[in-house]
């Protein structure tokens, strides 16, 4: 009985208070426009036809999933190498270098949009998804390299200089036996990369002015204009954008969960 | 020599075309992207190309809500569009970066000649401190009161022409216990370039400034302030201090709502979701009976001085605003068309917002009271600083006249500021 | 260890590279623009004026002040509660229990969901005329045409439920993986010590986690600080900027009205107060000394 109540009653309260607005999501993508019906039946595709092939959806998709990839692997890469130096090695200028990691976190995006855009002009990288790529990257890497240091502290020391005591070189030995540890540690950086790359919504609209480099959020934006209220398409779209992310999630978390339990946010 | 020169142009020409197959690419960005008006621009877009076989044109559309914001980052970074949907409401900043080409020389020179509807090119003009024209007209808005015609049907009302009809209309449409409400109030982001229309109906006050200061505190403007602040949550659902565009529409078209004060632009969403039960209104006038009208903000396309090339750009921007371009447009958009020509086309006599609207404008009783658009300040002071307080008024924690004073102030400090500096 | 002395400046030479040149350079132009009249809409004002923005924010802007102790609130009742229900979030999901996996995979969900995504099913959802509430009344509970939103003694319990649903999972994922490393044998000593399953939680549990909890609710607190997207688009600020933060202040200034240089100044009075607070933070929790 107790455990009903510690367990059970505060369970579906909680997934009643998650799953209620995807429903609630659901349904208005599913539902002619007008209808205020619970359950929506007959189900109608025509937001779906109106995102995928009115306002190109399918395009949008394309990017979102490049970018979130590429993100995914710079920012594991990176943010590797750079929690390794953290966590492993005591170098001058590494207590600077924190706290300037943090302080990048300190400003928002928005305020930075026009000196970014010089940037990005001077270097080439306006309208190529390589270039929003390498922005997300630049913004997601100094919390990725906090992350990762915690991991890389909490894996023993140990295990690698027994790996150079045999022989191996610094090199070899995170190979042999680092990385093998880290796997999770790199689904749950990862992850993060993923999602924040998937979701940015000001850098693709901003250091992008081509049809066929926009991403989902900006696609989901344009239901919320003035004269282009559609909310069936802002749910379909919705749905589109969120799928993906949760069915990744749902399988990842279990590896997430895992790696973060192998060291976690440690300082 | 001369050869070098033809090959080096024409490997920048190819380079700036992307292509390289020799075509001028022009970019043009779409201030209002989305489901509703994209696809309209497809269409023309490639009737464009098909007539004008040299020329690309990339389409790329921008939320509505972000499009100043990705002007100011690509004029600030160099990195403009050839042509670019503006509306009258942002153009003065464009103009005032010296973003844009002035356009009066292309027109005269051109088939549009004469064809421009001459209070839309008023409209535009009084925006640059030069006077000069920044944007082709494409089409012309005017705020109405879109309402519900089966519930007037159902109530034995007749639709109101005066502030107080709408007043009394608003109350006894009002049901709360069944989610009826007889007006909604747009008390969130675009309040007061509502509400100064709805002011300057009431009031028939003629003019935005006497003597160099400001009549929005005029003591009529305050009344009509009054009377609908009065309206709220007693004819309006609650929610809306904080409605936006979106929230608004989403209670009319949700069935909650029996008038709304929009524009014409929101025909498309309007009729999807009610059909044929929904009309437009001018708004009513007020007890001086006289019909003084804010024009809303024009649209219009501009060229940017950034353009490499302005031939491609005008051409576009003509064609645009052609008779055959601009008919099929405003059919799509249900507002009122910039190109006189398309004054007879027989959609307009079927479309009951825009004829009516068209009547209105044409009526040599009604006098345009033009928003000072031009003042580097205007919106700062209409949104940023008013916005929230408007809502104060709407709260009870203001008076409309203590409101309205407040932000006649500040406009005549920029107005006067203005006028020093031509 | 012996080791070249070049190898970890090596190691975290590409993450300099780009922070140099994305956030330097951008962060540097705010302090600079900061001194500095810049209005996109007056470029004939424009111009260097030292300190006047700073001195007009200080001095005669009273709602910078207001919004810096809305932000106060927002932080402390956002971070707060995201606090609490993620622990508990993490500790039910800690417990073995039929579907366990189905039911982690559902409450984190939301922490996958983009900021416009989230407000634009927020919008849906809280719509006076097709949202919950309006379903809500039809089946006869509270009246119809409520509008949490709009209503000024709702509205900022509403966001905050809106950012919880996107935020709790965020806490809980991090605290759930700390929970697991946990070595057993911690509890079963303190099960033999005689320890209920409360002392067990406050002795065992709860320093285990201290430092997780430390970072993670310091990250979170400068993130929800920055959050502008999701106040803005469901409230814009109001009603009467009784929700308006400081960085929704500045996206009002520098985006609405084109004021880049007070817009600036308000970003670096930001910076100042996070770096402030955070290093105060880390100081007084003793954020990294092993029990």
């Amino acid at each position: 009985m107790s455990r009903v109540l510690r367990l059970h009653v505060p369970l579906a309260l909680y997934l009643l208070f998650t799953l209620v607005p995807f429903y609630w999501m659901l349904v208005f993508a599913l539902r002619p426009t007008g209808s205020t019906a619970l359950v929506p039946w007959p189900i109608t595709f025509e937001h779906f036809d109106t995102v995928w092939n009115g306002i190109g959806f399918g395009t949008f998709f394309y990017n979102s999933m490049v970018i979130a990839l590429g993100v995914l692997v710079f920012v594991s890469v990176l943010s590797l190498m750079g929690g390794y130096a953290l966590a492993r090695f005591k170098f001058r200028g590494q207590r600077l270098f924190l706290v300037a990691l943090l302080c990048t976190q300190f400003i928002p995006g928005a305020m930075m949009l026009i000196p970014l855009f010089v940037i990005f002009r001077e270097v080439g990288l306006l309208n190529s998804l390589t270039g929003l790529i390498v922005a997300d990257v630049a913004f997601q890497l100094p919390l990725a390299l906090i992350l990762m240091s915690g991991f890389v502290r909490n894996i023993p020391v140990e295990l690698e200089e027994a790996a150079m005591v045999d022989g191996c070189t610094r090199l070899r030995a995170f190979f042999a036996v680092m990385l093998p540890q880290l796997k999770p540690a790199l689904v749950a950086v990862g992850s993060f990369a993923f999602i924040g790359a998937w979701n940015n919504f000001l850098f693709a609209l901003m250091f992008a002015s081509r049809q066929d480099k926009f991403t989902l959020p900006v696609g989901l934006s344009y239901a919320l204009g003035e004269f282009n209220t559609d909310f069936g398409a802002l749910a379909a779209g919705g749905v589109v954008a969120a799928v993906p992310v949760v069915l990744v999630f749902a399988v990842v978390q279990r590896f997430l969960v895992q790696g973060l339990s192998a060291g976690a946010v440690k300082g | 020599m001369r050869a070098l020169l033809v090959v080096l142009a024409l490997v920048l020409s190819a380079c700036s075309s992307g292509g390289g197959s020799g075509k001028t690419t022009i970019v043009f960005w779409d201030n209002n992207g989305g489901p509703g008006r994209t696809p309209i621009y497809e269409e023309l877009i490639k009737r464009f190309e098909a007539a004008n076989p040299d020329i690309d044109v990339e389409y790329v559309g921008i939320p509505s809500s972000s499009v100043q914001q990705k002007y100011d980052t690509a004029i600030a970074g160099g990195s403009t569009p050839d042509v670019g949907g503006v509306t009258t409401s942002y153009l003065a900043h464009l103009v005032g970066q010296e973003a844009l080409v002035a356009l009066d020389d292309r027109v005269e020179g051109s088939a549009l000649k004469g064809k421009l509807l001459p209070s839309l090119v008023e409209t535009v003009r009084q925006t640059a401190p030069d006077g000069k024209l920044y944007s082709v007209p494409s089409s012309g808005n005017m705020d109405v009161i879109w309402y519900r015609t089966d519930w007037f049907t159902q109530a034995g009302i007749t639709p109101p022409k005066t502030w107080d009809e709408l007043v009394a209309a608003a109350q006894r449409l009002t049901d709360p216990a069944a989610n009826r409400y007889g007006y909604t109030i747009r008390g969130g982001a675009g309040s007061v370039f509502q509400l100064l229309t709805e002011a300057y109906s009431y009031s028939g006050v003629a003019e935005f400034f006497s003597g160099g200061k400001s009549t929005v505190g005029d003591a009529r403007n305050a009344e009509l302030v009054g009377k609908i602040a009065a309206l709220y949550k007693k004819a309006t659902p609650e929610a809306d201090v904080n409605n936006s565009y979106t929230q608004m529409v989403a209670q009319f078209t949700g069935g909650s709502v029996g008038m709304m004060h929009h524009n014409l632009g929101s025909y498309g969403d309007v009729t999807k979701a009610l059909g044929d039960r929904v009309a437009a209104l001018p708004l009513p006038v007020g007890p001086s009976g006289k019909r003084t009208v804010v024009p809303n903000p024009t649209d219009g396309f501009a060229v940017f001085k950034n353009s490499e090339n302005q031939d491609a750009a005008w051409k576009f921007v003509e064609f645009l605003t052609s008779k055959e371009s601009n008919s099929y447009w405003n059919e799509k958009v249900g507002q009122i068309p910039a190109n006189t020509e398309v004054r007879d086309a027989a959609w307009i006599a079927s479309n009951q917002p825009v004829k009516m609207a068209l009547g209105v404008l044409e009526d040599p009783a009604t006098v345009t009271v033009p928003a000072p658009v031009y003042l580097p300040q205007y919106s700062s002071i209409t949104k940023t600083d008013s916005e929230p307080q408007y809502q104060k008024v709407l709260l009870g924690e203001l008076t409309p006249q203590a409101f309205l004073d407040e932000m006649a102030s500040k406009l005549t400090a920029a107005q006067k500021e203005w006028e020093e500096r031509r | 260890m012996r080791t070249k002395r070049w190898a970890p400046y090596a190691l975290i030479a590409p993450t300099l590279l780009l922070m140099a040149v994305f956030l330097v350079y951008p962060i540097a132009s705010v302090v600079h623009y900061s001194l500095q009249r810049y209005n996109v809409t007056q470029p004939w004002k424009n111009g260097f004026i030292g300190l006047e923005n700073f001195r007009v924010m200080l001095t005669e802007d009273p709602l910078f002040w207001q919004s810096l102790v809305f932000s106060a609130k927002w932080v402390v009742v956002e971070v707060g509660l995201q606090l609490l229900l993620g622990l508990v979030l993490a500790l039910i999901v800690n417990e073995t229990f039929i579907g366990r996996g189905l039911a982690r995979a559902m409450v984190f969900s939301p922490w996958a969901v983009s900021g416009v995504l989230t407000t634009g099913i927020w919008i849906l959802l809280y719509n006076p005329s097709t949202g919950i509430f309006q379903q809500l009344a039809e089946w006869g509970i509270g009246s119809p045409g409520t509008s949490v939103l709009g209503d000024p003694a709702t509205v900022f319990p509403a966001t905050v439920v809106t950012e919880l649903w996107r935020g709790v999972p965020f806490f809980a994922i991090l605290l759930l993986a700390d929970l697991q490393s946990i070595p057993n044998d911690l509890y079963e000593a303190a099960a033999v010590d005689g320890a209920g399953r409360w002392r067990r939680f406050i002795s065992v549990t709860l320093p285990h986690l201290k430092d997780a909890i430390i970072l993670s609710t310091l990250l979170r607190a400068v993130w929800e600080f920055n959050n502008v997207d999701l106040i803005y688009t469901l409230t814009g600020g109001g009603p009467a900027n009784q929700t308006t933060t400081l960085p929704l202040y500045v996206a009002r200034k520098a985006v609405d009205s084109h004021d880049f240089g007070y817009g600036s100044a308000l970003t670096v009075a930001g910076f100042v107060i996070l770096l402030f607070f955070s290093i105060l933070y880390l100081r007084l929790s003793k954020f990294g000394s092993r029990a």
